[in-house]
């Protein structure tokens, strides 16, 4: 292309491009729409149907940590009121969330689907203690804070090696391939 | 009043003082503009948070600039390093003391207004380059170095091409040259249309004085970090920002003067078709800068020695030539 | 010795000490980078310039040297899937595949043809990403954070964007995935990706024709045509890959001659190559394959098999995976070139970490041209060679 048609069809491609819909928005005023895998680096703990802890302290997660940001005091089993079934209970669970890098890992693992990832993008704090999760504040995100999609469970059936083979319909139509 | 106009001196203070402001006022919305159009070029928004439609956004850039720090190397010239951001200023601004706005709103009718204008300019280089070398930076001292060497290159291509307008005019006064356009039609178009091509040269050497893209060799960020302005900070910096908006502002109110025919127009008072004219070749310069890449400073001085030069010295005797043969025809 | 005598002159060896350059000392030292705006991270080259000429470049990597291997050896191999992914961060699909591709042949997992197929849709996909932020950083570098190169820039990372939201909807995150695991996929494609997918590249490809438009102009091809050649000789000997091996003249292509995944499936893959081996050559070399990974992504995305995404037992412990000793090494090809994973197992009471994880990364390789390249071109000349490499230094440094 010579100079003239080259420095035209520039300027026609900068022109149209200023016409376009802005692709940004003006962010704290304005939020996109996450994805509904989207997760975000904050975590919630959540209680069962009878309102009981769900988390067992089984440590899991604290080992699968590849961050090792998570650490969970454990107290020995003891009777559930609820059920009445021995079971363990987490004394202390505390995320470091400065260190967290988002793997999800600790999802996986979890065995009873106690902990799960919220989606709410923001959480600034003023002091390197708003970003430690201590237990009160992981079981206040459950009420207060929108929760991720994804659990144990739902990512244990996800990866089912057997899936597709014994019950084909069992995956959900969330997890189909269009 | 009108008495009072009269006196030069007078005159002189009032529309400098008048055109300072203005200037300064235009200066800064500019950037504004240029912001929000680039924004909206790439598909972004552009500054939007400060007061309706981030209209307020140069104050606040202002105020942040006043706020920063103020530094000065340890190793720096600290006298020339604090002299340079005033003189680039002070240089950008008074070529403003020609440009004419109306026949009246004028800040000195010089009978040499071209040469002030070109003295002006040529000088532009000098706070650049005393800058540069007084940070004791190595960036910038090859902007320096890059500053000095493209400013008094394409001085030569804009002295000459400014003949053009001269030779068909047959005056020197910027104000004579609009009344003359006035009469017998804008340069742009006029034959034997050496004025056209004259414009997109000057347009282009302005272009390179006042550093823009595809130009801004001296203040090549990816390379030089931010050229000569690498030490500055606050409003030091601020101060050389402003000035290379100044420089283009008027660069594109002096081109719609001499050569689009400035307060000429139907209907509309002067003024009025004096700005839109300037403000539709801000608007184009802009364009340029978001639309194009850089050349390197080899390939700049080639584009001036080899392309430009020997063109604008084709451009003289053709134009000479033209406007004696017109004379003698009885029509100019 | 002027200048023009200095640049003219038959290219001394790279490695010769300085005294033997400039004898009177009268070259001047300029550090490019760490802290500048064009060296893509944190890298330092000492430039020893006459005028703006380079006479010397002396690289300096290893700002961003985090560990990353000595820290695999003290993972298990469940969890060093997401500490990979920070190597790379242009494209970590592909350095999430490369762990474990090793890791799955170390351990013996078959890997379920879904997922397969997946892992060659998502690295084809992320190859567009990638190209794209390069092809915008590369127009940046030429054109000026306050310039023409920046709308290029936003252009490129508005479509990038695009690609980013499509691996949000898959795995939740943007960047740093951890969908991959040893054995298949951790994630499964969601209801309608696939139309996003074809919507979203669809409108990519339309895309490109306007940056190819806008960066055909005679400006662009001033600053690269020439510029930084590098010939096969060089390339082979300083063992580049990928799109810098083949800009210059070398017909290779990983994912052609030694294919992985289901590559070998796919049958018609374009491989570009220019013989030019200049800063020109390298751009059209990465624009082909940008259209081509765009064919074939729209193409793998009609044809996912239906099945399981993961071979062996999903990550339930962290000690669940024991390797017996052994070595392996797994290349794949990823936007920059061979991304090379060698992996030796200690097997017995350390069966469950690496004893050794080397990752070689095609960045690096790329970067050992400075220099041989940068000597007898001016600075800008410097920006726009080592932009047109593509280095990232995360890997880099690892």
């Amino acid at each position: 292309m010579g100079w003239f048609d080259a420095t035209f069809k520039t300027f026609g491609i900068t022109l149209k491009n200023l016409f376009r819909k802005p692709s940004t928005v003006e962010f704290p005023a304005v939020q996109r729409e996450r994805a509904e895998r989207y997760r975000a680096a904050s975590f919630a703990l959540l209680h069962d149907e009878n309102g009981e802890e769900k988390c067992i302290g089984c440590k899991f997660c604290e080992w699968i940590c590849p961050s090792q940001i998570i650490a969970i005091t454990a107290t020995p089993k003891r009777e559930s009121p609820f059920t009445g079934k021995k079971r363990g209970y987490a004394e202390d669970f505390t995320i470091n969330l400065q260190a967290c890098i988002v793997c999800e890992l600790c999802i996986q693992v979890c065995p009873e689907d106690a902990i799960v990832m919220t989606r709410d993008t923001e959480q600034p704090g003023f002091s390197r203690e708003d970003l430690v999760l201590t237990m009160d504040k992981l079981y206040a995100n459950e009420k207060t804070t929108r929760l991720s999609w994804h659990t144990g469970a739902g990512l244990m059936e996800m990866q089912n090696p057997q899936r597709g083979q014994e019950k084909p319909a069992a995956a959900g139509a969330e997890d189909k391939p269009a | 009043m009108s008495e009072l106009m009269l006196n030069p001196w007078i005159r002189a203070l009032f529309w400098g003082l008048v055109m300072i402001t203005g200037v300064m006022t235009v200066t800064a919305w500019s950037t504004w503009f240029e912001r929000k159009f680039a924004g909206r070029m790439q598909s972004r928004m552009g500054p939007t948070l400060v007061g309706p439609l981030g209209l307020l956004q140069p104050i606040a850039d202002a105020c942040k600039l006043l706020q920063k720090e103020d530094l000065v190397p340890d190793s720096a010239d600290r006298a020339l390093f604090n002299l340079a951001p005033v003189l680039t200023v002070g240089f950008a601004m008074g070529v403003a003391a020609v440009v004419p706005f109306t026949p009246t709103m004028l800040a000195a009718d010089l009978d040499v207004g071209v040469l002030w204008l070109l003295a002006l300019s040529g000088l532009m280089v000098f706070p650049t380059w005393m800058g540069s070398w007084a940070s004791n930076n190595k960036y910038s001292l090859i902007a320096a170095m890059r500053a000095v060497a493209q400013g008094i290159s394409y001085e030569v291509p804009m002295v000459l091409a400014i003949m053009v307008p001269v030779i068909m005019t047959g005056t020197l006064s910027l104000s004579d040259m609009v009344a003359d356009q006035q009469k017998n039609g804008w340069l742009i178009y006029r034959l034997p249309l050496t004025g056209l091509i004259a414009f997109v040269i000057f347009f282009l050497a302005s272009l390179a004085e006042a550093n823009r893209i595809p130009f801004d060799i001296p203040e090549a960020e990816s390379e030089l970090v931010a050229g000569p302005t690498t030490e500055y900070t606050g409003m030091k910096f601020g101060l050389f920002y402003m000035a290379e908006y100044i420089h283009t502002l008027l660069s594109s109110a002096i081109c719609a003067a001499v050569f689009f025919g400035g307060w000429d127009g139907p209907i509309a008072p002067g003024l009025h078709w004096m700005l839109l004219k300037s403000v539709i070749l801000f608007v184009f310069l802009t364009w340029v800068r978001w639309s194009f890449l850089r050349l390197r400073s080899d390939q700049l001085m080639n584009l001036c020695w080899k392309y430009a030069v020997p063109a604008t010295l084709a451009l003289i005797p053709v134009t000479a030539f033209y406007t004696v043969y017109a004379a003698g025809k009885g029509g100019v | 010795m002027t200048a023009i005598a200095r640049a003219r002159a038959p290219r001394p060896d790279p490695f010769l000490d300085i005294d033997s350059y400039d004898p009177e000392a009268d070259l001047m030292v300029m550090n490019l980078g760490p802290q500048h705006p064009s060296t893509h991270g944190v890298f330092r080259v000492l430039l020893y310039l006459d005028g703006e000429i380079i006479i010397k470049a002396v690289p300096y990597p290893g700002y961003l040297h985090r560990g990353v291997e000595k820290l695999c050896e003290k993972l298990t191999y469940a969890q060093i899937t997401p500490i990979v992914d920070k190597n790379d961060y242009v494209a970590p699909m592909l350095n999430e595949q490369a762990v474990n591709m090793a890791f799955e042949k170390m351990l013996g997992v078959e890997v379920p043809p879904r997922a397969l197929h997946m892992r060659t849709l998502l690295a084809e996909i992320q190859r567009v990403a990638s190209h794209l932020l390069w092809l915008g950083t590369f127009a940046m570098d030429l054109g000026g954070a306050l310039g023409g190169g920046t709308s290029v820039f936003m252009y490129c990372f508005r479509e990038r964007e695009a690609i980013l939201d499509l691996f949000e909807k898959l795995t939740g995150c943007r960047f740093h995935y951890n969908t991959h695991t040893v054995g298949g996929q951790r994630h499964d494609i969601p209801a309608g990706w696939a139309a996003e997918v074809h919507r979203v590249l669809g409108a990519i490809s339309d895309r490109i024709d306007e940056y190819e438009a806008m960066l055909s102009h005679p400006i662009f091809l001033k600053r690269t045509k020439g510029v930084g050649v590098i010939d096969a000789q060089l390339a082979l000997e300083l063992g580049l890959t990928g799109p810098l091996l083949r800009a210059s003249g070398v017909d290779h292509d990983l994912r052609r001659d030694a294919p992985y995944h289901i590559y070998d499936q796919i049958k018609d893959l374009k491989v570009a190559v220019e013989s030019d081996g200049d800063c020109l050559a390298r751009y059209k070399v990465r624009v082909v394959e940008l259209r081509e990974s765009i064919r074939i992504s729209r193409l793998l995305v009609d044809n996912v098999p239906e099945g399981p995404i993961c071979g062996g037992r999903p990550i339930k412990q962290p000690g669940q995976f024991k390797a017996k000793a052994g070595q392996v090494y797994v290349g794949i090809e990823t936007p920059r070139g061979e991304l090379g994973t060698y992996l030796i197992a200690g097997g017995g009471k350390m069966g469950d970490t690496p004893y050794r994880l080397k990752i070689r990364p095609p960045s690096l390789h790329a970067l050992a041209v400075v220099p041989y390249v940068f000597p007898g071109h001016s600075v800008s000349d410097a920006v726009a060679i080592l932009g047109s490499l593509d280095p990232i230094m995360g890997e880099v440094d690892r």
